[in-house]
């Protein structure tokens, strides 16, 4: 197990790192953010000011070492665009987010399931049909649309939510999440719901297709003949055993979720990192993206770590297989 | 009208907006596009930083609607010697903090300013001070390097900050963290600073001693909402109760939606086609690919073809749904130094053929056309408006709308041939936009730094270096309109339309003129009765 542990930190260490220098590259590559963001009346002796301040003069290798060196220290860097510490910026809007990204993918992957065991179980009921109808919906409607027209509907036309921004918050641990008002609440409702369709199409197909597997297999059909009842089937035998490729997609959509919520940030003006990233990229502010992404990078290698743990936790051929 | 009809309007919105109202009497939520990038009034010089430190900070030289300009912390001010200017300061103004606004307040803001600059740098504000002297606590001499007879325009963004509260907040490592905590966010503006954060919602408090006298709202929210509709859907939702920036889709909508009033002001962008005077210029070729022997939009003729080509109504009726304005030079018409005697460009799809003919290019050539697609409103669908008119001259085009983060750095390496972006002369006067792209490039006289086409007229470099040191306001003036006439005749810059913007504000609910640097500012919002 600890040979795994080192095994996958050392991965990280190579992904963030590549990361990191593709990144620095493309950033690059694109040209110079003073570019974008000199105002006209500035003079060329300004200009040049402007880009020795930032260090934008040095050569692209002596910009990555200082970079690193920095990293190494703790240090991300300051936003050009902000002038605050990227850290700092990234870190207070993570918590909304997380928020956002938590209720979504944890309702959609609560109902998806029990939607798709269902349909799966049942597959011939017009319950099973409707769902699985609704479910390509949530596959092909593009999601900036659904937003658009969620708040169309229920913002504007209706009245009864509201159409974009964060309600109230609370301090919890220094932090402010907006989950525990009724006004926090009634906002990120729209959101997370925009968020949640395509993750909970996606469940509810994944979901089914494992349980119409599993159902015709012998372990069911043993434990039918040895007389345990249908609900005991479901819950200790089928969630289980589709249970893996359901966490790996779960995983993978946590990840994703929290890294590119961007769309449904943008619509909704949601105050989250998706946003943040993107506005980034519109001014070229390099150690926002290049930190950010090397964050996303660490991320990802945490969340496929720890489904990895969880496997193996569930289930015995993958825990076998780990320490033999 | 809108009191009339406002009753017709679906119940449950009626309800919705008494309740609203009901709750906020005093409280004007502003959905805008963009906000500020610190509560550091001298970090950036970007509009909507300087508009929302407007609502903080005040400036010594204040532009009014029209950018014309006015006294603001400064009385009255005045040339006292070739390069020197004399401020005479506002008596009894009192900072957020109750500490007294003087001459020292003046020369610690401006000499604040290249030290803690972001990227995006405010040092152009002061880049005509050499050095300041304080007469008396009332009076400062600016001294400058050479003359400079526009530094009161200069100073219609020069934020004065106090010199006690920001004393150990002017480092560019503190600065932040001074003024975005609040301690050192101290003005003299109209309101006071109570909460902001990067993107999201800044919060602030009427000050009640504000010299101008009291503002109309005891509370201000100012929420930035980026994307055009969500912005409109919170108007509509009642979250806000004036939005910038109605895209010019939304703007036909809203004219017929009685619960909003839609308000149209002119900006201060017009929008330029700029042609690369180079000898020899990377994007143009003939129509089968082959090099041509010399660069054709160095001809007057070719110029003169693709000015006749463009069919400016069309451009505003279709392209743009209405909101815009013909335009035949660099700056909107009434502004310093904007000549009345420019004609509009006729269109003229014939004689444009004829000309391309007589300069020997009667079967056309071939030009990638560069534009910025994400900047301004209306800026890629021009783009692709001009590219059909230049294809049907015989000038194929290639149109190519870009972000403006591809297109300004390409820009400024000169890797276009043919390019359009919005050029917003923000100060109001000639200086800012000729000096910056009609002089010829030259460091030395720190002009011409975004002429990006090697353009160069002698009669115009004479001009322009004159112009900025006349001190007689009507030989200026002069000056600049000769020279901007001279530039729009060499028709290397072309302009197209001059833009117009939208506000969008609920029914019958507030009263404001629209400013043609296009900020929303809160004291200046008045609400309707």
């Amino acid at each position: 197990m600890l040979g795994f542990i080192i095994q996958r930190f050392l991965q990280a260490v190579v992904v963030m790192a590549v990361m990191s220098v593709i990144v620095f590259c493309g950033v690059y590559a694109i040209g110079n953010p003073i570019d974008i963001v000199i105002p006209p009346e500035a003079t060329q002796e300004i200009r040049e000011a402007a880009i020795r301040r930032l260090g934008l003069d040095l050569p692209l290798y002596k910009q990555y070492f200082i970079f690193m060196g920095n990293l190494l220290q703790g240090d991300l860097g300051r936003s050009f665009v902000y002038n605050v510490p990227v850290l700092e910026l990234i870190g207070g809007r993570l918590p909304a987010t997380l928020e956002l990204v938590l209720i979504s993918v944890i309702s959609a992957t609560v109902l998806g399931v029990s939607l798709g065991v269902y349909a799966g179980y049942r597959p011939e009921s017009w319950i099973s049909k409707t769902i699985m109808g609704v479910s390509v919906l949530g596959f092909s409607v593009p999601s900036f649309w659904v937003g658009l027209i969620l708040i169309l509907f229920f913002a504007v036309n209706l009245g009864w939510l509201p159409a974009g921004g964060r309600g109230e918050t609370v301090e919890i641990w220094g932090v402010a999440w907006s989950f525990p008002t009724l006004d926090g609440l009634s906002h990120i409702v729209l959101p997370a719901v925009n968020l949640a369709l395509f993750k909970l199409a996606m469940m509810i197909r994944l979901a089914r297709a494992g349980t119409r597997e599993i159902m015709l297999t012998d372990t069911i059909k043993f434990a039918r003949a040895a007389g345990i009842s249908e609900g005991t089937i479901l819950r200790r035998h089928l969630l289980k055993l589709i249970s893996i490729p359901i966490l790996t997609v779960f995983g993978l959509e946590l990840g994703s979720t929290l890294a590119f919520a961007v769309v449904t940030e943008t619509i909704f003006s949601w105050p989250g990192v998706g946003k943040l990233i993107i506005d980034s990229i519109g001014v070229l502010d390099r150690p926002v993206m290049v930190a950010y992404l090397i964050l996303v990078a660490f991320l990802f290698v945490t969340i496929n770590f720890v489904i990895d743990l969880v496997f193996a936790l569930i289930d015995p051929r993958v825990r076998q297989g780990a320490t033999s | 009208m809108m009191k009339y009809t406002k009753f017709l309007a679906p119940l449950a919105v009626t309800i919705g907006l008494t309740a609203a109202a009901a709750a906020s009497a005093q409280t004007l939520t502003m959905g805008v596009r963009g906000g500020p990038e610190s509560m550091d009034p001298h970090f950036s010089a970007l509009g909507s930083h300087a508009e929302a430190a407007k609502h903080i900070f005040d400036t010594l030289v204040w532009s009014g609607t029209d950018l014309q300009i006015e006294p603001g912390l400064a009385t009255s001010w005045k040339p006292v010697d070739e390069d020197t200017w004399e401020f005479k300061l506002r008596e009894g103004v009192k900072f957020h903090d109750g500490s007294d606004f003087d001459a020292e307040d003046v020369k610690f803001s401006i000499e604040r300013i290249p030290v803690v600059t972001g990227p995006t740098t405010t040092t152009i504000y002061v880049r005509r001070v050499a050095g300041v002297d304080i007469i008396d606590p009332h009076t400062i001499h600016i001294h400058t390097d050479g003359q400079a007879a526009t530094l009161p325009n200069d100073f219609i963004r020069l934020f004065i900050v106090s010199s006690e509260a920001a004393a150990d907040y002017s480092t560019p490592e503190t600065a932040a963290e001074g003024f975005n905590s609040g301690k050192a966010a101290i003005g003299t503006g109209p309101y006071k600073y109570v909460s902001w954060e990067p993107k999201g919602d800044l919060v602030l408090e009427r000050n009640d001693d504000y010299w101008r006298g009291k503002g109309a709202w005891e509370k201000v929210i100012r929420k930035e909402i980026p994307n055009d509709s969500s912005r409109l859907a919170a108007l509509k939702a009642g979250q806000v109760d004036v939005i910038n920036y109605v895209s010019s889709v939304d703007y036909l909508a809203l004219e017929r939606d009685s619960s909003v009033d839609a308000i149209k002001g002119d900006s201060v962008y017009v929008m330029n086609l700029q042609l690369d005077q180079r000898e020899k210029t990377p994007l143009v070729r003939a129509k089968d690919g082959s090099e041509l022997a010399e660069n054709p939009l160095r001809d007057l003729k070719v110029r003169q073809a693709i000015d006749h080509a463009i069919d400016r109504e069309t451009m505003v009726d279709i392209v743009l749904e209405g909101l815009g304005k013909p335009a035949n030079q660099m700056m909107p018409p009434g502004f310093f130094g904007s000549s009345e005697d420019i004609p509009m460009p006729e269109y003229n799809p014939a004689k444009a053929k004829e000309l391309l003919a007589e300069a020997g290019y009667a079967d056309g050539f071939e030009v990638d056309l560069y534009c910025t697609s994400d900047r301004l409103p209306g800026d890629g669908a021009i783009c692709q408006g001009l590219g059909q008119m230049l294809t049907q001259v015989g000038i194929d085009t290639n149109v190519n709308a870009v972000s403006k983060t591809v297109y300004f750095p390409a820009q400024s390496r000169l890797e276009y041939s043919m390019f359009m972006n919005g050029w917003g002369t923000l100060t109001g006067e000639a200086s800012y936009t000729l000096g910056g792209l009609a002089h010829s490039n030259n460091p030395e006289v720190k002009l011409g730094a975004f002429n990006r086409i090697a353009y160069k007229n002698d009669d115009v470099d004479r001009l322009l270096q004159t112009g900025a040191t006349m001190m007689d306001e009507d030989e200026r003036r002069a000056t600049y309109e000769e020279a901007m006439e001279k530039v729009m005749a060499d028709k290397a810059y072309i302009s197209l339309v001059q833009l117009q913007t939208v506000w969008g504000a609920k029914a019958g609910s507030v009263e404001f003129t629209p400013r043609f640097d296009e900020d929303t500012l809160a004291f200046f919002i008045k609400p309707a009765n």
